[in-house]
């Protein structure tokens, strides 16, 4: 079975398991093998905008030393840990950067060319495995159910740094949706702000952002919303409670629905993790 | 070469201070006089006044001289007067030469020694080169007094009217079935909002009348060879289906046509049929039919119009026709494009359907537009009353579209929110702007009349535009006031950025060089601003960057005038200082032929049939050296830098 290098990152590991659990389970019934690195560390979390950002930059960046033990492909699932990996490899890399690059190698162990390519599990869903070929997998078809795809900012933007796909009208969610028999729908906030880390010391405005998207959401007639970044489900989720319209809008990973059309298992899919329940939505469509 | 010395006389300028304030022009005199065997050496105040000039002239004679160095500023300069005044009294031009110890030399130190040493040296390895410099007659190239002008909008006709009226014949050539371009759409024009096509069709009906001007509409250019004074075109006209010296544009068939397609000419705002003309005024005043849509060629069945058409003008069997062309001159006036629609993605342009750009406004404002002039949204037909103008929508935007101004938006901008309140008293007009820029004639007052009118702008960017229920929203900031806004509109007009029409591998057909984002490169951005580097060649209108009509007009008038200027004579002079072969040392390598930059050598085979040699086609031959530098046996050589001239110099140079 091909073999790719695994970065998990802390969330996938305490809060967001069902995120992690789905996609190396799914990823083993399409014939790939999410290799967990053995040694790693935080990526950083938020991508170092210092000016002396040395120290910042060497997490990430012994990370992606740590994959080339197994792959040249980085996989990750968390939005955030695969901005972070991409943009910290590419700014150590840029041709004008070549006193930065040997000062940076002073602090790691290892030699490092920059040739590790952080993707994300949704590429390799698309480039290495193919949507076609998906399809064929698909034991439960999600007909009937109408998915909006999330993406949030930080796959997309900055979006000379990310290329990951268009930054104005991401597809790659939804076509990925398409070929699990769902029906994407489109909405005008796929790559706009969930609120992040305001949350923290400005809730009322991270709700506001959360709740935008929300309404947009729902002025579609879309049953459930996918995203691929747990602090964006965190947003969009839990902070319902708090928002001055109720919308009972369940927030999946992209990763769950994923694994509920293949067929895994319903203790790795795991819907108990969620503020707004999914199973009513979920056995109404008689997916469960 | 001549075995026997010239005489050559030297004649070093003062230029005021601008040569003697750091060289010691005495000393150069003195120096010069001791140690070269110059004939004479004189030195004046100014050698290119009149008085200088009749020193030389004066001199040349008395001293019997048949060779001149002038040591003063840069060839760029005053060669030509030199050599035309040693002209004058029968000494060939090409053995006067320049030393140029101003710009070379005086303006570049401070130090009056070194200069003086410097000029100096620069004088000597002139002399040398004068010593063997031959004389040389230009060459002479006949020239077809014949024009193309590529491109049939405001600034196409304008080049063709104005050469034409000169009495030269000029094809104006348009790759849409009718002449107008983008003038043709618009509908009322800044900033005395006279009706565009009111103004244009003049101009199309006379371009259509002139016995001058052969109008090639729905043709395009396949291939382009020759050189200035010489080209030859093809152009193909594209098939048509409909005979045009039959058809007489009663339009029957095309309300016998059952088939209704996309109307192009209202951007997509309204359909046409199949067998179609532009728009009612075109010119010629002919149909075509668009085969791709055309249900007989497409499956056999209908042919209505050939049975409805009283004249018989439609042609099943019609095809592609080629036509090649002989001309002297072309110009270049292929206009411009509005800037793709994916490039504005988060103003959802191509995705929402009230969100328009400039264009299609304009067809929303034209009397003979989709809503004969009512102002409606084209989802559902409402009138608009609240409208969003946002300006720059891909100019000035280094990261996402295009980097420069286009120059045309803040008025049209200004126009059309005149216009739309004018049409629509109770709706709001809003403008996003990040700067207003009127400059021009009477532009300003216009701006203040669209604010007095009551249309508000406000400064800052739009960020992003989407659609909620029937309302378009827009998302902005207000730099004044350092707010976040948020409008509901009903239609939102972007002022999308100007793209040069011509692509590139157009660009490459006509070797014409473009700048990064494909504008045409004129040959001196202030004093060649019509001209082209690639001879023959002329610009007129957006083709060159953007522009509005009266700048447009007043830009073909110019390139008119150019043409006009090169047909004035039946021959051209070509700068006799090129390449030259010695066909005895030449093995036929062809290394030469890889560098020249001007296709301007070829294989020639000897008559005995056996030896091949390379052949300098003198027309195209600019002089660059290249081939002289590339050629392995000295066999190439350039008139009056040859490789003995350069030993010479080079010799007293490192004195």
């Amino acid at each position: 079975m091909k073999q790719l290098a695994y970065y998990p990152g802390c969330t996938l590991y305490t809060k967001s398991k069902n995120l992690d659990l789905c996609a190396r389970e799914t990823a083993q019934i399409l014939g790939v093998e999410l290799k967990e690195l053995e040694t790693w560390n935080c990526c950083g979390a938020i991508y170092s905008t210092v000016q002396d950002d040395l120290a910042n930059q060497v997490a990430p960046i012994r990370n992606l030393i740590e994959a080339q033990k197994i792959s040249k492909k980085l996989v990750t699932l968390c939005a955030a840990c695969y901005n972070v990996l991409k943009r910290s490899n590419r700014a150590l890399f840029l041709k004008e950067n070549d006193i930065y690059c040997k000062r940076m190698m002073n602090y790691l162990e290892t030699e490092y060319l920059g040739d590790t390519e952080t993707v994300h599990y949704l590429e390799v869903l698309k480039n290495d495995i193919g949507f076609e070929n998906l399809k064929s997998k698909v034991k439960r078809n999600l007909s009937g159910l109408k998915v909006a795809s999330y993406y949030g900012c930080l796959m997309l933007r900055p979006s000379d740094e990310m290329n990951f796909d268009d930054p104005d009208n991401p597809m790659m969610m939804d076509d990925m949706f398409s070929a699990l028999g769902a029906t994407p729908v489109e909405f005008p906030f796929k790559g706009e702000c969930c609120g992040g880390y305001v949350l923290v010391n400005k809730p009322d405005v991270a709700t506001k952002c959360a709740q935008t998207i929300l309404e947009s959401i729902i002025d579609t007639g879309a049953d459930c919303v996918a995203t691929t970044c747990p602090l964006c489900q965190y947003n969009i989720d839990n902070q319902q409670k708090l928002m001055s319209k109720q919308f009972n809008l369940p927030i999946f990973y992209f990763t769950q629905l994923l694994g509920l059309a293949l067929g895994i298992d319903e203790k790795i899919l795991n819907f108990e993790n969620h503020y707004i329940d999914p199973k009513p939505l979920l056995k109404q469509k008689g997916l469960i | 070469m001549k075995s026997e010395k010239k005489r050559i006389g030297v004649f070093v300028c003062h230029c005021g201070i601008n040569i003697a304030g750091t060289v010691n022009v005495p000393d150069v005199v003195k120096r010069l006089k001791d140690t070269t065997d110059a004939a004479v050496v004189i030195d004046h105040q100014y050698c290119c006044s009149d008085p200088g000039q009749d020193l030389i002239k004066d001199t040349i004679k008395k001293e019997k001289l048949d060779g001149a160095v002038v040591a003063c500023c840069s060839p760029t300069l005053h060669e030509n007067t030199f050599r035309k005044a040693v002209a004058s009294i029968g000494i060939n031009p090409y053995n006067c030469e320049i030393a140029n110890i101003r710009e070379q030399c005086s303006w570049v130190t401070d130090d009056k020694e070194k200069a003086t040493d410097k000029a100096t040296k620069i004088i000597k390895t002139i002399i040398k080169k004068v010593q063997h410099d031959e004389p040389l007659t230009p060459i002479s190239i006949p020239v077809t007094r014949k024009a193309l002008v590529v491109g049939g909008g405001v600034a196409g006709i304008q080049v063709a009217l104005d050469i034409a009226q000169a009495g030269y014949p000029v094809i104006l050539l348009e790759k849409s079935p009718s002449i107008g371009g983008k003038m043709s759409m618009l509908s009322e024009t800044f900033p005395t909002l006279d009706c565009s096509q009111c103004i244009l069709t003049p101009k199309m009906v006379e371009a259509k009348q002139h016995p001058n001007i052969t109008l090639m509409t729905y043709s395009e250019i396949d291939s382009i060879s020759g050189y200035i004074g010489n080209f030859k075109v093809k152009v193909r006209q594209k098939v048509k289906y409909v005979d045009w010296d039959k058809c007489t544009g009663c339009d029957i068939c095309v309300g016998k046509c059952p088939k209704k397609v996309s109307d192009e000419f209202n951007c997509g705002l309204s359909e046409r049929k199949v067998i179609y003309k532009m728009f009612p005024q075109a010119v010629p005043n002919r149909v075509v039919i668009d085969a791709a849509n055309c249900l007989y060629l497409q499956k056999g069945a209908c042919r209505l119009c050939e049975k409805h058409c009283p004249f018989e003008a439609i042609k099943w069997d019609d095809k592609d026709e080629t036509k090649e062309l002989e001309v002297g001159a072309i110009v270049l006036a292929t206009g411009y494009e509005l800037l793709d629609k994916k490039m504005l993605g988060s103003y959802g342009f191509g995705k929402l359907k009230n969100v328009v750009d400039g264009l299609r406004f304009e067809r929303i404002l034209s009397a003979s537009g989709p809503f004969m002039g009512e102002v409606r949204r084209p989802s559902d037909g409402k009138i608009p009353e609240k409208v969003v103008f946002v300006q720059c929508a891909g100019s000035r935007d280094q990261e996402n579209a295009m980097a420069y101004c286009s120059k045309i938006c803040c008025m049209y901008t200004a126009k059309q929110a005149i216009l739309y309140k004018h049409r629509v008293h109770h709706g709001e007009a809003i403008v996003f702007y990040i700067d207003v820029r009127t400059g021009g004639k009477g532009f300003e007052e216009f701006y203040k009349r669209a604010t007095d009118e009551g249309t508000l702008y406000i400064r800052g960017k739009v960020s992003k535009i989407f659609e909620k229920g029937d309302k378009v929203i827009v998302w902005g900031a207000d730099t004044i006031t350092g707010k976040k806004v948020e409008i509901e509109a009903d239609l939102v007009v972007l002022a999308t950025a100007m793209v040069p029409s011509a692509t590139k591998e157009f660009a490459q057909l006509l070797k014409v060089t473009q700048d990064e984002y494909g504008w045409f490169t004129e040959a001196h951005p202030k004093l060649r601003p019509v001209e082209t580097l690639a001879g023959g060649f002329f610009l007129a209108g957006a083709s060159q960057g953007p522009k509005d009509i009266p700048e447009a007009v007043s830009q073909a008038s110019g390139a008119a005038c150019k043409v006009i200027t090169l047909f004035a004579s039946e021959t051209l002079e070509h700068l006799p200082v090129i390449a030259g072969v010695d066909e005895d040392l030449c093995s036929g390598c062809a290394v030469c032929i890889d560098v020249c930059p001007y296709n301007a050598r070829e294989i020639q085979i000897k008559e005995d049939g056996k030896k091949k040699t390379v052949k300098v086609i003198e027309v195209l031959c600019e002089g660059c050296g290249a081939c002289s530098a590339a050629c392995p046996v000295g066999a190439a050589q350039q008139k009056n830098f040859q490789d003995k001239q350069i030993e010479d110099m080079v010799e007293v140079g490192l004195e």
